[in-house]
């Protein structure tokens, strides 16, 4: 069963990417880790683009471990947004610390300070995980403000970005409002895979 | 394009290097002005003025950067982390490094108080070291440190307004940090730094969460057509100091 509905966002998500739009991703907090995996597994697939992750939800180490082909994988690189706030202290050449969720703004340059490393004519993605995390460290207004800066900037140079929204109880109004920000929306639902 | 023309933006304007920065002041510093950098302790004061001169010296601009705050060796090790830094420049004598208060040492001044006579003469040797070296980028750190030796109110704005004169004379860009207290927003200790300046930068910071935000504001720059906007400031070992646009929505 797992398998088959992994298969099916993988395909989804391909689909989805193919339109090169920003994508939002809404999807109960059940299937996050099926949908962390058919991304990451797509990724891994995708070695000639270059894809920036950003996550605020787990720490870059718990990742790693969970999916051991992202430590050395080229095509990816990684912002770490909950470490240094939870003590974790560690360097990694693969990962962009930021301090703290609430550094909205380093974050911004960080993704963009990151993606200017990559060579021209490369396909680039951005996946943000997730804005209902951002949403639990901030001011909503804040980040609806925050995420319209990123798809704007983003937009502007060609990169395509993927943001995870997890359905949350007394979120939704916030969340409805960022994820239609996006091009496209994807509803995750088990029954539709 | 020469590479000392590179800096120079219609003729006259000074780019800092830094991006940000260079596209708020609508392309550089306008050359020869004399601008004060004010913040609180850990503002990035410093750092923002090294990096103005080591910008400058990468494109083949020399300067010269006097401190009255710490001693050479502190300065150097706390830049030795950021990947700006190049050791070589300061070697090669295209970025020089003077301790102001070595300089009033061997003038046999007294290092924490300066009489008239004491400030004038190492205004003097501010003015000869510029030229000997041919410096087209000076920065003081700091003018609030330099004041804090004179003994009263008169001396001081006496002091401040020979500065300015002898800076004007120059022709170098200059930056002058001020110290302020946190969460205030003042220019100056003194309140006449501001006065002999031809721009102001002002960095700040505010609480969002728990969290201390460095902000970064163009207060004024005389001939320059600059964006008066506070932007987000970040310092970090990879890039120096960077800006972004501050996120405004309400906390």
């Amino acid at each position: 069963m797992a398998n088959v509905l992994i298969d099916g966002l993988k395909e989804r998500i391909a689909n989805a990417i193919k339109v090169n739009q920003s994508i939002g991703i809404l999807l109960p907090g059940s299937n996050y880790s099926d949908l962390l995996q058919a991304l990451f597994e797509h990724i891994e697939s995708k070695t000639e683009e270059a894809w920036v992750y950003v996550s605020v939800t787990k720490p870059y180490d718990t990742l790693v471990k969970q999916y051991e082909y992202l430590a050395d994988a080229k095509n990816v690189k990684f912002i770490d947004c909950i470490s240094r706030a939870a003590g974790i202290l560690r360097t990694d050449e693969n990962c962009v610390y930021i301090e703290s969720p609430t550094m909205l703004e380093k974050l911004g340059l960080e993704i963009i300070n990151t993606f200017k490393e990559v060579k021209e004519n490369t396909k680039k993605y951005l996946v943000i995980d997730s804005l209902s995390n951002l949403i639990v460290y901030n001011d909503p207004d804040i980040v609806t403000e925050f995420f319209y800066h990123i798809v704007n900037r983003t937009r502007a140079k060609d990169i395509h970005t993927i943001s995870l929204a997890i359905e949350e109880e007394g979120l939704e109004k916030h969340l409805n409002r960022l994820v239609y920000l996006n091009d496209k929306i994807l509803k995750v639902r088990d029954s539709f895979i | 394009m020469q590479e000392e023309e590179r800096l120079m933006v219609n003729g006259n304007l000074c780019k800092t290097g830094i991006e940000e920065l260079d596209i708020q002041l609508g392309g550089g510093i306008p050359t020869g002005s004399t601008v004060l950098v004010v913040g609180s302790s850990g503002s990035g004061k410093t750092t923002l003025c090294m990096q103005f001169l080591i910008n400058a010296a990468n494109q083949g601009e020399r300067g010269v950067f006097f401190t009255i705050t710490e001693p050479l060796f502190k300065l150097t090790k706390n830049m030795e982390g950021f990947s700006f830094y190049d050791k070589k420049l300061i070697e090669s004598g295209m970025v020089n490094l003077i301790d102001l208060r070595i300089i009033s040492e061997r003038l046999g001044l007294d290092t924490e108080k300066y009489t008239v006579e004491d400030a004038s003469a190492l205004l003097d040797i501010l003015r000869d070291i510029a030229d000997e070296l041919n410096v087209k980028r000076l920065i003081i750190d700091s003018i609030t440190a330099l004041c804090y030796r004179l003994q009263t109110p008169e001396m001081i704005r006496d002091f401040i307004f020979k500065l300015g004169s002898s800076l004007a004379a120059m022709k170098c860009t200059t930056l002058l940090t001020s110290e302020v207290p946190p969460m205030t927003f003042q220019y100056s200790q003194y309140g006449i730094e501001e006065f002999i300046s031809d721009g102001i930068m002002f960095l700040g910071d505010f609480e969002r969460k728990g969290d201390l935000i460095r902000t970064f504001q163009l207060v004024k720059m005389r001939g320059a057509a600059h964006s008066r906007t506070k932007s987000a400031m970040s310092i970090s070992s990879k890039n120096g100091v960077e800006l972004a646009p501050l996120l405004k929505s309400r906390e």
